[in-house]
Order: structure tokens, then C-alpha cells, then sequence
């Protein structure tokens, strides 16, 4: 399905399918230190003005669960499982440190197995407010500062106001560049896939961030530069939580479709705003995860926002349908696809709710179900002609 | 007042088939004065939530660990959605009907019921809701569902936000959050915060948790002196369920435990031979009645302890307005039940665990590996380990505490009899 022509993506391709990757390698050679990353709310810059590479964990390649089903049951996630089995399988050996959030409580509870039997040298737990107010940015402004002490200590680093300003425009010049990259998506011909989109993102968690803005802005001119693709079906829409597999959103655009925009973990929702280059880092970084962001199902009292959200970005990149989709026994995102069904149905904007497990098995049944989707988005452009 | 909204409809249907059963207690030949006493206070409670509805009364939907003495010293009544559904789920459909729900049928059957009750108006419209957002995903999930609902969405809502750990800090933060609720009543009610029946309030919860806790201290005694999980349940509906700081509720748990006191003293059980003495590792399932008595009368065992039971719970401090509230900002993060087996890191579930098989004597653990408490799933290993460590067997089944359907109750006794009979357990 790939369209682009690029070296810049090839790199990001080959980083988003494997969980080490050489510019990791490199930086490791070189006596960095990889902090792993189990969610997103833990501001990345705080890593990266220690010195650090931040890397959002994942357990891309994984092949089974079968050692971590002895600490999890059926009703835990393939997600939690998958990343407990790579860690325990020593696959994400290269991780100096690792640092959560109270976030799912699956997730919760991977950070208390992990810290038991996988001993990463370094474990910090951050606790990371369930709605927004100002009180809630103060209690994480706190919890951050105390996560810089203790990469401090750790590591025998300086983690001035000074770096982290610096990491902040680092961070901010990438997520301007993603913006871009986004930008191109919107038009009739967009230069790059669903699939094509998530890898470039994905890669941006796992290699040194300034190599990876110059390599984004190689792609986004090699973009520029393209032909695009034109005669796809339906242009589509996608929402999800931490999807992190290039191959199902590559499944769902083999029907024919396009994904040209996203509500994404991963994607738009991980760069929709700037942290604040002004004033106190810390407290800019915990107003970021709290407040300027797109707030994640995890945050009480934000589903109506986001699901305007989503019908915003239908509007902006123009989609016929959204597709939304959740891991099974995912309590959070199985409300929220419901509501978010609630919400397009009152907007008439065609959706298909997907389950899917964290490692994709088996496509067939998602192809039936994109196929019949599409017939779907065709009636309703039918219903709307007439 | 006729009945306008199915909400009400449903209130008067509980009001009226309760008073039916308390008639019929009452009538009976051996009538059981503790019980009368409990459902009479049930009774009441609907009476005061359909006089708010009929009459436009604030009324809040909240959820047990809300810090309900809050809303008891502010006079302002309040309702959990789930209470009635459940209290009354073997007279109605709601359980199957809710299976068309358009939620995704692998939550638990609580927050489908929930959602579902919302989505239909079988749960009446309050005035205001407080959220909670402890202690498990869903919950938290399904009320934001209700954010979104017609009817539902404009509802003034307050949401305490619970920190994850058990310092000063976590609590002074969460006593915060106590203000900020209290302002959002006040405003919404008119009703300002009198201190002083606070202090009241909290004192006569202070007198049930000890209550509650000298009866469990009774549950020790080899052997147990009541039937599996009583405590739990009585204990659990008055104070988390019911309007905080009544002293009737104190009254019953005093009688409870006055009488395990006597049987205890006697070395009296309820079984003829106890055999096994089981930890339950969750709260209660709604279908524990059943089990109980097949565990009881075909293998000798009794639930001696049970997290939904056991809670060392702590005075609260009444001297000062802010002990009050640190007090209750730890009761409510720390303290109540479920919450304090899932709130937080994996330890303090271990630690109980751990302390409840040594003090209750018991033989076994089973863990009922309900639907919904996917944080205590992932601690599967840690409770093995526990168990280890503690030389007794762990059993882990696959239910969901408030549905029956999901894991039958024949599966169920197959599944527990083999356990015991592969541990030797009773012989």
C-alpha cells in the first residue's frame, strides 16, 4: 500500500517494526540512557534534558503471551500482556529505566509486575491526576519535579530550566513538523498513507529527536514532492487509543480506503497543541498533559470535547467515516466508542466500531467488516445526494 | 403525585415491595429483629429519595466512597444508581434486558446495569451527581457515559480526583478536593456546610466502624461464629449505601456483634463442624447467598473473611474542620472497601490479603476473578506468591460478581469442590 518514496521513511518504517532500531543503537554505543515510557502523560522532555532518549514502550513482534499468562488473566488486555511477555523475554533489555502512570488498570498493574520480575534498573511511578483544573496542575507540576530529582540522582545528571526549555522547542519543533506532515494529509491527493502516517509516528518514540526532525523534514519535502494517490473509496478517520501497528491501519486501507486523518495516541492527539515555551517548564509540561493537549479517555469529563473533536477532524480532512477502534476488556475505550457512536450518528458522519488485539492476528474479519463500511459510506453519499 | 418519569415509577416499586417484605418478616412466627431493623432502613431511604423527586428536593446520584457524611451534614439526601437495581435484581428483567445495552458486554454487569439504567430512565434524574473516579476504569468510564446521555448531560456534576499513593500529601491533596465538592454543593443547593453536624456525622460513622470492627475481631474465633459473609453485607449497605451517620445503623452493628460475642463466648458456629475456613478475596457477589450455603452444608467451609468485610478502618479525628476532612479524605481513598483493595500499588492488596489469612485462620483463598476488577486480574501473580509464601491454596475462578450468568453456579461448585478436594482442604 505504500505510496511514499522516501529514504527518510524507510528509516522510520523499519524503527516502527522492530522495538530496537540502529539510531537507538547509536545512542546507546554512545553511553545514553533509554528511558522507557509506558504511557503517554509522562512528559518525554524531561528525559531528553537529562541527556536521555525517551522511548514509548511497545511490544511490536511479539509472538505470544505465554509467559506473562501466569501474572494476568483473561480479562487483562493483550496489550499489558504482550509488553509483560517482551519484558520478561528480555526484549526490551535495552531500557535503562522505565517510568508509568497510574493510567488503565491494566497499565497500573503492568508497572507492579514489571518492577517485580523484570527489574529495569530504574522505576518511577508518577501519579497523574483523572481530570483537569488548575489544583490538577499543581499536583502534577509536583510529581514532575520530583521525577527530575530522581532522574538526577539516578543518573548523575542536571536537569536545568534551562534544558528543559530547550527540550520543550525540541519536542515543540517536532510536533510543528507532524503538524505539517498532517497538514499535506488533508488535501484531495494526500502524499502519504494511514499506515505510512503511524510508522513516521511511531518512530519519533524510539530514535534521538533531533535525528528524527531532520529525517521528518527529508519526508515532509519528499511529500511535497510526490504525486499523491487518488481513486481510493473513502477517505477515512480513525480513533483509538494507543494503536502503535502500522499493519491494521495498512489492513483497513487495503479495502481501498485512505486513512487521512486520525484521533490517535499516537497521533494527532500527541500533537495538536505546544507545551508553552515561556515561564516555568514544569509547570508548562504538566499544563500541556493536562490542559492544552487533547485530553485522553482517561481524564474525566472530556468525552464531549473529544468527540468534537473528532468530528472536527472529519470536517478538516474532509473523511466520509470515521473508524474507531478498542482493545477487548478495555473498559475506557469501550465506553468511549460507544459515545463516540452516539455522537456521529447525531452528526451523520458514518462510523464502524473494530475490536482488535494488540498483536494482529487475523485480518479477515476486519476486511469484511471495512467492506461492508464501505458500502455503508456509499448509501449515506447516495442519502445525501438525493 | 403521579408517577412522571419512569425513575419514580421504579422508586415506588421498591418502596412498596419492601414495606411487602418487612410486613411479612414481621409476621412470621420467629420474626428476625435485626433485619426488620435493616430493611426498614432501606425502606426509609427510598421514602426520602421519592419525596425529593416528587417534590424537586436536591438529590444527589452519587457512589459509596463519596465521603457520604458530607452530603448527610449538608441534608442532602442521596442515591448510588446501581443500590436499588441490585437489591431488587431477582424481581426484574433489568440483568437480561441490559444485555441489549449497546455497551460492550465485556465490562462488568455493574456498570453495564448502570449505564444501561441511565440510558433508559429506570434510574431516576438527580439534581446533581458526584462522580467517582476510584477505584476501577469502568466506573469511572460509565459515568462519563452518563455525561453524554440526553437528560443526564446538563446535571451539575462534581468529580473528586483520587491520588494514587497513601501519604499526608495524597490526603491533604484529596481533602482539597472535599472543599472544592462541598462549594459545588453549596452553590448548587443554597445549603451552606454546618461544621458542627459534620462533626456529629462523623462521630457516629466513628462509632460503626468500631462497631463493625470489633464484630470482625469476633469473626477470628475458631470457630467463626456466623454464616459467611453477614458482616460484609450489613455492614457494607448501611454505611456506604445508606445516609451517613445514622444511629440505628450503629445500633445494628452493635446487636450483630453482640450476638457473635455470646456464640463465641458459647463456641458456638453455624455449621455443625467447620472444616474450612475460606478468605474471598473480592467483595460479595450478589449471588453469594447460594454458594454460601452449598460451601456451608456440603463441604463445612465458611467465608470467614472477605474484602468487602474487612477494613481497618481508623477514627477520624473531629476536633478541627480540616481533621475532618483529612480524615475522611483517607476513609474515602484508603479505607473503603474495594476502593482500598484497588486504589493504589499492588501492595496494600497483598499486605490485606496476607494479614487476613493469618488473623482468620484460614485454609484456602478463593479469588472470584470478577469482571470488573481487571487491576486485581493483574495481580494474579502476586496473590499466588502471596499464597505460597502463606502455604495455602489459592483458587482463582472466572465470575462476575453481579451477574450469575457468567460463570454458573454449578460450574462454580464443581470448580471450588475440586479445589478443596485436590488440597485435602476439609478432610
Amino acid at each position: 500500500m505504500a505510496i511514499i518514496n522516501s529514504e527518510a521513511f524507510r528509516e522510520f518504517e523499519n524503527d516502527a517494526k522492530t522495538l530496537s532500531n540502529p539510531a537507538l543503537e547509536d545512542f546507546r554505543k554512545k553511553g545514553g540512557k533509554v528511558i522507557g515510557l509506558m504511557y503517554h502523560f509522562i512528559p518525554e522532555e524531561i528525559i531528553t534534558a537529562g541527556g536521555m532518549l525517551p522511548y514509548r514502550m511497545r511490544a511490536t513482534g511479539s509472538k505470544g503471551t505465554e509467559m506473562s499468562d501466569s501474572c494476568f488473566t483473561q480479562i487483562n488486555c493483550s496489550l499489558v500482556r504482550h509488553f509483560y511477555d517482551s519484558g520478561l523475554k528480555g526484549r526490551m533489555a535495552f531500557l535503562d529505566g522505565v517510568v508509568s502512570v497510574n493510567n488503565c488498570d491494566h497499565i497500573r498493574r503492568l508497572y507492579d509486575n514489571w518492577k517485580w520480575k523484570i527489574k529495569t534498573p530504574y522505576m518511577h511511578f508518577l501519579c497523574f491526576p483523572k481530570k483537569t483544573g488548575k489544583e490538577q496542575v499543581k499536583w502534577y507540576r509536583e510529581q514532575l519535579e520530583g521525577f527530575r530529582k530522581s532522574l538526577e540522582e539516578t543518573f548523575k545528571v542536571r536537569i536545568t530550566d534551562e534544558k528543559l526549555h530547550d527540550a520543550i522547542k525540541l519536542h515543540n519543533e517536532t510536533r510543528r513538523l507532524q503538524r505539517e506532515l498532517y497538514e499535506l494529509r488533508k488535501g484531495d491527493v494526500p502524499p502519504i498513507t494511514g499506515a505510512e502516517t503511524l510508522s513516521t509516528m511511531v518512530a519519533a518514540t524510539c530514535m534521538p529527536r533531533d535525528r528524527y526532525n531532520t529525517l521528518l523534514k527529508q519526508l515532509i519535502q519528499d511529500c511535497k514532492a510526490s504525486k499523491g494517490r487518488n481513486g481510493y473509496k473513502a477517505r477515512i478517520v480513525l480513533f483509538g487509543g494507543e494503536i502503535d501497528d502500522p499493519k491494521f491501519v495498512d489492513t483497513i486501507e487495503s479495502q481501498g480506503v485512505l486513512v487521512v486523518g486520525d484521533v490517535l495516541g499516537y497521533g494527532s492527539r500527541a500533537i495538536a497543541a505546544n507545551v508553552d515555551e515561556t515561564g516555568d517548564p514544569l509547570e508548562a509540561l504538566s499544563r500541556y498533559q493536562l490542559v492544552d493537549r487533547p485530553a485522553d479517555v482517561r481524564i474525566f469529563g472530556t468525552s464531549f470535547d473529544r468527540n468534537e473533536y473528532v468530528v472536527k477532524t472529519v470536517k478538516e480532512f474532509k473523511g466520509d467515516g470515521v473508524i474507531s477502534v478498542r482493545l477487548p476488556q478495555c473498559d475506557l475505550y469501550g465506553i468511549e466508542q460507544t459515545t463516540l457512536s452516539f455522537h456521529l450518528k447525531k452528526n451523520r458522519i458514518p462510523h464502524l466500531g473494530l475490536e482488535t488485539e494488540y498483536v494482529l492476528e487475523s485480518t479477515g474479519q476486519i476486511k469484511t467488516r471495512v467492506q461492508a463500511f464501505l458500502e455503508s459510506i456509499s448509501e449515506a453519499r447516495h442519502d445525501r445526494n438525493e | 403525585m403521579t408517577a412522571t418519569n419512569k425513575g419514580l415509577q421504579r422508586f415506588y416499586e421498591y418502596r412498596d415491595r419492601i414495606a411487602g417484605l418487612i410486613k411479612t418478616m414481621q409476621e412470621s412466627p420467629e420474626p428476625n429483629p435485626l433485619l426488620i431493623r435493616f430493611f426498614t432502613l432501606i425502606n426509609e431511604q427510598d421514602k426520602r429519595v421519592i419525596d425529593c423527586l416528587e417534590n424537586h428536593k436536591p438529590l444527589i446520584m452519587s457512589h459509596y466512597g463519596n465521603a457520604g457524611e458530607i452530603f448527610a451534614a449538608m441534608d442532602i439526601e442521596c442515591y448510588g444508581p446501581e443500590d436499588n437495581l441490585f437489591v431488587h435484581q431477582q424481581f426484574t428483567k433489568d440483568m437480561e434486558e441490559s444485555d441489549n445495552s449497546p455497551f460492550p458486554q465485556d465490562m462488568c454487569a455493574l456498570t453495564k446495569l448502570v449505564a444501561w439504567g441511565c440510558l433508559t430512565n429506570i434510574i431516576p434524574t438527580p439534581t446533581m451527581i458526584v462522580a467517582m473516579l476510584q477505584p476501577c476504569d469502568a466506573l469511572s468510564a460509565v459515568q462519563e457515559a452518563v455525561q453524554n446521555m440526553e437528560g443526564w448531560k446538563d446535571i451539575p456534576t462534581f468529580a473528586p480526583d483520587p491520588t494514587y499513593g497513601r501519604d499526608k500529601s495524597d490526603y491533604v491533596y484529596f481533602a482539597g478536593e472535599l472543599k472544592r465538592m462541598i462549594a459545588f454543593l453549596e452553590h448548587h443547593t443554597g445549603r451552606k456546610m454546618d461544621y458542627g453536624k459534620l462533626r456529629d456525622v462523623v462521630e457516629e460513622t466513628n462509632r460503626q466502624y468500631e462497631a463493625w470492627a470489633e464484630y470482625n475481631e469476633l469473626r477470628r474465633a475458631v470457630p467463626c461464629p456466623h454464616n459467611s459473609f453477614i458482616g460484609g453485607k450489613l455492614g457494607w449497605i448501611m454505611t456506604q449505601h445508606m445516609k451517613a451517620g445514622q444511629a440505628e445503623v450503629t445500633e445494628i452493628m452493635k446487636m450483630l456483634a453482640f450476638d457473635a460475642e455470646q456464640k463465641v463466648k458459647a463456641k458456638q458456629g453455624p455449621l455443625p463442624k467447620e472444616k474450612i475456613r475460606v478468605m474471598w478475596a473480592d467483595m460479595i457477589p450478589t449471588w453469594a447467598d447460594p454458594i454460601a450455603a452449598w460451601l456451608e452444608q456440603e463441604r463445612g467451609a465458611n467465608v470467614v473473611m472477605d474484602f468487602q468485610s474487612a477494613t481497618p478502618y481508623e477514627r477520624i479525628d473531629t476536633s478541627t474542620e480540616e481533621s475532618m476532612l483529612l480524615g475522611l479524605a483517607r476513609r474515602t481513598m484508603s479505607e473503603i472497601p474495594m476502593i482500598r483493595a484497588a486504589r493504589g500499588k499492588v501492595d496494600y492488596m497483598i499486605e490485606d490479603l496476607t494479614r487476613l489469612v493469618k488473623d482468620y485462620k484460614c485454609d484456602c483463598v478463593i479469588f472470584p476473578g470478577h469482571t470488573g476488577h481487571k487491576d486485581q486480574s493483574a495481580s494474579i501473580g502476586f496473590m499466588k506468591e502471596a499464597c505460597r509464601e502463606l502455604n495455602v491454596p489459592l483458587l482463582s475462578l472466572a465470575a462476575d460478581n453481579f451477574d450469575p450468568r457468567t460463570a454458573p453456579l454449578d460450574v462454580m461448585k464443581r470448580q471450588i469442590g475440586e479445589f478443596f478436594d485436590a488440597h485435602e482442604l476439609g478432610k
